[in-house]
């Protein structure tokens, strides 16, 4: 463990640096070294951006709750538009899930029978 | 300035200044964008040399921050009457050439005087919007010019039809006027509409979105459910609105217009029979039987990317309007969600309100389950339905195509929310949840329950428990559907039904 005092911005900080080697990943939690004369710091976290939506047509989402009766595809599988790649069962019905856009199946992340629940991710398209 | 010519002459002058809007320079920019200008927008929606401007040489008054310098001819909206198909309507236009399109004391009553003289003659009103928001030098002025137009929007609501067009940027306060009125269009690309900008929102909350991916056409006809319509162009947007006007009555007093069909009313339709597939748990598209049924298999969907669960559209029968409401199986199984409720019923109240018989196609599995479901207030959003269907004293059919279950049989306006006539398939399943789900509870300790759910399902997924009771008035061949239909509405037409007097019922919003 390194001491090092440094001066930000008229503002003296005091940091210990340790070196960890690779093999030997602990995490130490160290106390808050004492950080004499200096004002609090204030960090400036980037504010928190919502993750955005992938773009639409990267991945078949499942429109409603139920269970998947047919898997029609596997990844590597090229897809049109309108290709029905899932048929899931749900309120009493055989529903086609369709492609939403052209392209190739990079996943398929249900298996038959399972059940799913609104907005599930059934497969990404690459 | 003394002889008559001069005075003509000087009119003239005066005229030219007004219609050169904010000058070449502006409307070529106009133009590049793929928009029209203000007065090219209007020839396109009225019939030919049928416009009559007025208020062409009104000015603003405001002299804060230098703007007794700033000329707007026209203040920045062109406002007027004209015909559509020979119909009066009256129309303004923001000019986003003239500072901007920008809405000031003035130009707000500019607006709101054909308000005004629309309501007075009983005839649409079409707004169509490209403004970049309130006149800031105006200050409360342009507030209040915004607070009037909402006001008189509220009082033409279900008096007059009143459409508006989004055919270029408006932004926040300005969003509520289209919002106060019956129908939105919007224009791929060149209009977007948000209470707050990409900007402000990137400050307060960090997400960083575009305009169009924030409030652009698609965003609101498929995401929000705020517009109804879809436009490619400027062009495409007018020629739309000139077809919705077609099926729409001028106010609340009178019937839509007929139109002569020269589609046979006793067509009948083989394919129907035919159409609904074996099992009940395979889907078909909807729209198959509303094109079979309707003159010329020619409707206009209203809100056809928002919840398209559920069909709602414009069509006629024997030449006379009427409003469809129909379950797509295609979609999320035809169920009834938030949304679809929410379209719903907006829709069966436009229709009442202007005296538009409803045709309910029913095939609906029952309402969707979920916690974003109930969480989201499927109780009070499913509630509006029943309100809108019960409320309604417009003729009311109900087609039982297949399934009618539970509760969501009822919001598809049962006999007893007021259907004046319901007809059924011999395909109908009326009952009161999913038979086999059904059967599964009254048959659970019987040993033999595998014989007895599928009789069960043989006598109760039928149209004939609910006929036996009288809450479906006839069962009919499918491929009769058409004659029987123009038979019913017209049997209808004369059709009153009071209600207790009141202020207004308290719908559940």
């Amino acid at each position: 463990m390194k001491r090092f005092q440094i001066t930000f911005k008229g503002q003296v900080y005091e940091l210990d640096v340790e070196e960890i080697s690779s093999s030997a990943p602990t995490i130490k939690k160290s106390a808050p070294a004492p950080v004499p004369n200096t004002a609090p710091v204030t960090v400036q976290t980037p504010k928190a951006v919502q993750p955005t939506a992938p773009a639409s047509g990267q991945t078949v989402l499942a429109p409603m709750p139920g269970k998947i009766l047919t898997v029609n595809i596997k990844a590597g599988d090229a897809v049109k538009r309108g290709d029905v790649i899932f048929i899931l069962e749900a309120m009493k019905m055989q529903n086609e899930i369709m492609a939403n856009q052209d392209g190739q199946i990079s996943s398929v992340n249900v298996t038959v029978g399972q059940t799913v629940s609104t907005g599930d991710v059934l497969a990404a398209l690459g | 300035m003394s002889t008559t010519l001069e005075k003509l002459d000087d009119m003239n002058k005066r005229t030219q200044k007004v219609m050169a809007g904010g000058g070449t320079k502006r409307i070529d920019k106009q133009h590049a964008l793929g928009k029209m200008t203000a007065r090219e927008r209007i020839d396109k929606l009225l019939d030919a040399n049928s416009f009559m401007e007025l208020d062409r040489f009104v000015t603003h008054r405001c002299t804060n921050f230098d703007m007794e310098k700033e000329e707007a001819p026209g203040e920045g909206v062109v406002t007027g009457y004209g015909t559509i198909d020979g119909r009066l309507v009256y129309v303004f236009a923001q000019d986003f050439t003239v500072v901007g399109g920008s809405l000031g004391e003035m130009h707000a009553a500019k607006i709101c005087k054909v308000q005004e003289l629309a309501m007075k003659m009983g005839v649409p009103i079409i707004g169509i919007n490209d403004s970049g928001g309130a006149r800031i030098q105006e200050a409360v002025d342009a507030l209040s010019g915004y607070g009037k137009i909402f006001y008189k929007n509220t009082l033409a609501s279900g008096v007059i039809p009143q459409i508006s067009a989004i055919m270029g940027p408006c932004a926040g306060g300005a969003v509520y006027s289209p919002a106060l009125t019956d129908f939105i269009y919007m224009v791929k690309n060149t209009s977007q509409m948000f209470i707050t900008g990409p900007q402000v929102i990137k400050t307060v909350t960090g997400e960083e979105v575009s305009a169009e991916e924030l409030g652009g056409a698609i965003t609101h006809n498929a995401t929000s459910g705020v517009a109804h319509f879809v436009a490619e162009n400027d062009t495409d947007c007018l020629e739309q609105i000139r077809r919705l006007i077609s099926f729409l009555p001028s106010n609340n007093l009178d019937g839509s217009p007929t139109v002569d069909s020269d589609d046979d009313p006793s067509r009948t339709e083989e394919d129907l029979n035919a159409l609904i597939p074996d099992h009940s748990n395979q889907s078909y598209d909807m729209k198959e039987i509303i094109t079979k049924i309707i003159d010329h298999g020619d409707f206009y969907e209203v809100q056809p990317y928002y919840a398209a669960n559920l069909i709602t559209a414009f069509a006629r029968l024997d030449g006379q309007t009427i409003g469809i409401i129909a379950n797509q199986p295609k979609v999320m199984a035809g169920c009834l969600d938030i949304n679809a409720s929410d379209k719903s019923s907006r829709f069966i109240r436009f229709c009442d309100a202007f005296n538009i018989p409803l045709l309910n196609i029913v095939d609906v599995p029952g309402f969707l389950p979920g916690t974003n479901q109930e969480y989201g207030g499927i109780i009070r959003h499913g509630a509006k339905m029943l309100y809108a269907y019960s409320e309604a004293t417009v003729p009311k059919v109900t087609l039982v195509v297949r399934k009618a279950y539970g509760g969501s049989y009822l919001a598809m306006c049962s006999r007893d929310l007021g259907a004046d006539q319901v007809i059924a398939w011999p395909t109908a399943e009326i009952a009161v949840m999913g038979p086999a789900g059904a059967a599964n509870i009254i048959f659970k300790k019987d040993p033999d329950i595998k014989t007895k759910a599928e009789e069960y399902v043989k006598t109760f997924a039928t149209p004939y428990q609910a006929a036996k009771r009288g809450f479906v008035d006839m069962v009919i061949e499918p491929q009769e559907t058409r004659p029987i239909l123009i038979s019913t509405f017209s049997m209808l037409a004369s059709k009153r039904e009071g209600r207790p007097a009141k202020r207004h019922g308290n719908f559940p919003v």
